[in-house]
C-alpha cells in the first residue's frame, strides 16, 4: 500500500500560523489547516498541513518574513482512523 | 504551541479527563472533513476555529469576562440572542453531540433519555467543556420535558435561568413570551449591571440579522443544481454559528458566500450531477454530531437543506426591526421566535408547510427524517409529517440514531436502498 505523507507546520501561537496563511494564499502552495496532530502536542490549536514537496518553498517564505514564528516542520504519514468503517 | 493549559485548570477543568476527549476529535474531524475533495478554500476558516475550538474562543470569552462581562450559555433556538447582545453579555450554544459525555451524563440522569440531553448534562458536571465551565448563567428553556427537569439537576453545578416556553401559538402564548423575554432582561440586566435600552437593542437585532442574512445567503447556494458544498460542510457552518464571535462569523461566511457563488458560476461542484439530493428533517445536531451527514455522503447521496434548530430554524424569518420602542422590540422578538416550528408545539401543521417547501426550494429528491433516540415529540409528529409527504407524493425515510457509530453500517444499507429508488435525473434518464 502507497504510503501517504503530509508535512505538519506548528506555530508557538495561531497568530503566527494565520500571518503564514495570508502568505501561503497568495502562493501556489496548496496548504489546510488543521487541528494539530496529537502526536506532534497534546495542546489542542492549529498547523497547517502541506505536501512534503513544498516544504522548501515555505522555509523560504519564513525567511522572508521574519516576524512569523513556527515551532517545527514535521513529516507524518496519514492514516485514516476507520473510525466509521467505510 | 500554544499552551492553554493553565486557563483550562483556571476554569476547574477535569484536564486528563478533557485530554481523552482532546484525542478523539482530531481524528474524527480528519475522517469526516478533512477526507472531502475539492473543499472551498474559504473552509480553512472553519477547520481554524474547530481547531481552537477549546483555545482560542474560549481566551475571547475569558478577556471579556475578565473586564467583567458575562457569558451565558443556552441550548435552544428560542433564547434571543439579541438580548444577550444588547445586555453586553456573550451568548454561546451549549448542546452536547459526543457519545463522550453520554456515561457522565447517565450518572445523573435516566438511560433512556436523549443523548443531545445526557451529553449536555454530562459535559458541565464531568468538568470537561470549557463553555460550561465560562459561563457565568445557563439559560434553559421548557421544550421538551427531559431538558425541563435537567435543569433542576444543572442549578447544582451552575446557575440557570428557565425559560417557559408556550407550546401552543395563540394570542395569549404570544403575550406569555413577550413576558418571558422581559423576565429574562431584566435578569440579565440585574447580573451584568447594563441596561438594554432601545438604541442597543435596536442594534442587536439588526446585527442577528444580518447573521440570519449570511446563512440564507449560504444556504441559498445549495439550491443550485450544482452544489458548490458539502451537506456536511454547511451543517459543520451552522453550528459554529452558535459560539463563533458574531460579526467575524459573518465576515468570513460571506467571504466563503462569494467562492460558491462563483463555484455555482464556473459549474463546479463537489458531487456527481445525478446524485441524490436530500432534505434532513428533524432534531438538532450538536457539535460533533455529523454522523448522520457523514453516511449520507458517503453512501451515494448529498444533503441539500436541513430543517433542524442547527439549520433552517436557526435562520429563517427575520426580527422586524422596526419597533420604536422597548415593547414594540420585544414584540417583534416574540413574533419572530414563535414562528419557529419547533416539535414542542401543538398542533405544528407549520413544520410540515416547512419541510414540503424546503424540498421544493431545494429541489430535493428526498427527506431523511431525523430523531436522536428517546426524543419523543419529533419521533410522534413523524406520522403527521409521514402523511402530508404522502400525499404530496414525496419519499420520506425515518432513521433514528443517537452518537454512538454501532449501527453506521446498518445505517447506510437503509439509506443506499432509499437512495436507489429516489427519482433522480438518472433515473429518469435509464427508464425512458
Amino acid at each position: 500500500m502507497e504510503v501517504k505523507l503530509k508535512a505538519y507546520l506548528i506555530f508557538p501561537s495561531h497568530s503566527d500560523g494565520l500571518a503564514l496563511e495570508k502568505v501561503l494564499k497568495n502562493s501556489r502552495v496548496k496548504y489546510t489547516i488543521v487541528p494539530t496532530p496529537r502526536v506532534l502536542s497534546k495542546c489542542c490549536g492549529i498547523s497547517i498541513e502541506i505536501e512534503p514537496e513544498y516544504i522548501s518553498l515555505v522555509e523560504g517564505f519564513l525567511y522572508d518574513y521574519p516576524n512569523i514564528n513556527i515551532e517545527g516542520i514535521h513529516i507524518l504519514e496519514k492514516k485514516k482512523s476507520n473510525l466509521f468503517n467505510f | 504551541m500554544p499552551d492553554y493549559r493553565e486557563m483550562w485548570k483556571s476554569l476547574k477543568m477535569d484536564i486528563e479527563k478533557h485530554d481523552q476527549l482532546c484525542e478523539i476529535l482530531p481524528r474524527f474531524y480528519e475522517d469526516i472533513y478533512l477526507s472531502q475533495e475539492n473543499r472551498p478554500e474559504a473552509m480553512n476558516y472553519y477547520n481554524f476555529v474547530v481547531s481552537e475550538v477549546h483555545g482560542l474562543r474560549i481566551q475571547e470569552l475569558e478577556e471579556h469576562r475578565s473586564k467583567g462581562g458575562k457569558v451565558i450559555g443556552s441550548f435552544c433556538v428560542f433564547v434571543p440572542d439579541e438580548i444577550i447582545d444588547s445586555g453586553g453579555a456573550i451568548g454561546v450554544g451549549l448542546c452536547g453531540g459526543s457519545e463522550f459525555w453520554e456515561p457522565d451524563g447517565e450518572r445523573v440522569l435516566p438511560r433512556n433519555t436523549c443523548p443531545l440531553v445526557k451529553a449536555s448534562i454530562g459535559a458541565k458536571i464531568s468538568s470537561t467543556c470549557p463553555y460550561f465551565q465560562s459561563c457565568d448563567l445557563i439559560v434553559g428553556e421548557t421544550t421538551c420535558d427531559g431538558k425541563k427537569k435537567s435543569w433542576e439537576i444543572l442549578r447544582d453545578y451552575i446557575p440557570v435561568h428557565v425559560m417557559d416556553l408556550p407550546q401552543m401559538k395563540r394570542e395569549k402564548d404570544n403575550i406569555s413570551w413577550q413576558d418571558e423575554i422581559k423576565i429574562f432582561m431584566e435578569r440579565l440586566e440585574t447580573m451584568t449591571g447594563n441596561r438594554v435600552t432601545t438604541e442597543k437593542l435596536s442594534e442587536s437585532i439588526k446585527l442577528m440579522n444580518r447573521k440570519r442574512k449570511t446563512l440564507m445567503r449560504l444556504y441559498n447556494t445549495r439550491k443550485s443544481h450544482r452544489l458548490p458544498i458539502s451537506g456536511k460542510d454547511a451543517l459543520l457552518i451552522s453550528q459554529i454559528a452558535f459560539y463563533d464571535n458574531t460579526e467575524r462569523f459573518i465576515e468570513k461566511t460571506n467571504e466563503l458566500c462569494d467562492e460558491l457563488e462563483k463555484r455555482i458560476e464556473d459549474s463546479i461542484s463537489v458531487f456527481e450531477d445525478d446524485t441524490p439530493r436530500i432534505l434532513v428533517s428533524g432534531t438538532p445536531m450538536a457539535i460533533p454530531n455529523w454522523k448522520l451527514h457523514h453516511i449520507i455522503e458517503t453512501s451515494g447521496g448529498a444533503v441539500v437543506c436541513e430543517e433542524t434548530c442547527t439549520g433552517t430554524r436557526y435562520f429563517e424569518n427575520l426580527v422586524d426591526e422596526g419597533g420604536k420602542t422597548l415593547d414594540e422590540q420585544i414584540k417583534a422578538l416574540a413574533d419572530r421566535y414563535l414562528n419557529i416550528n419547533c416539535a414542542c408545539f401543538t398542533p405544528n401543521m407549520g413544520r410540515t408547510e416547512d419541510i414540503v417547501r424546503l424540498y421544493r426550494e431545494y429541489n430535493a429528491h428526498g427527506v431523511v427524517y431525523f430523531t436522536l433516540p428517546f426524543c419523543q415529540t419529533y419521533a410522534t409528529e413523524f406520522k403527521k409529517v409521514k402523511d402530508v409527504l404522502d400525499r404530496e407524493g414525496i419519499p420520506v425515510i425515518m432513521i433514528e440514531t443517537g452518537y454512538s457509530l454501532q449501527d453506521t453500517g446498518q445505517i447506510k444499507t437503509r439509506l443506499e436502498a432509499f437512495f436507489e429508488m429516489l427519482d433522480t435525473d438518472k433515473g429518469r434518464a435509464a427508464s425512458k
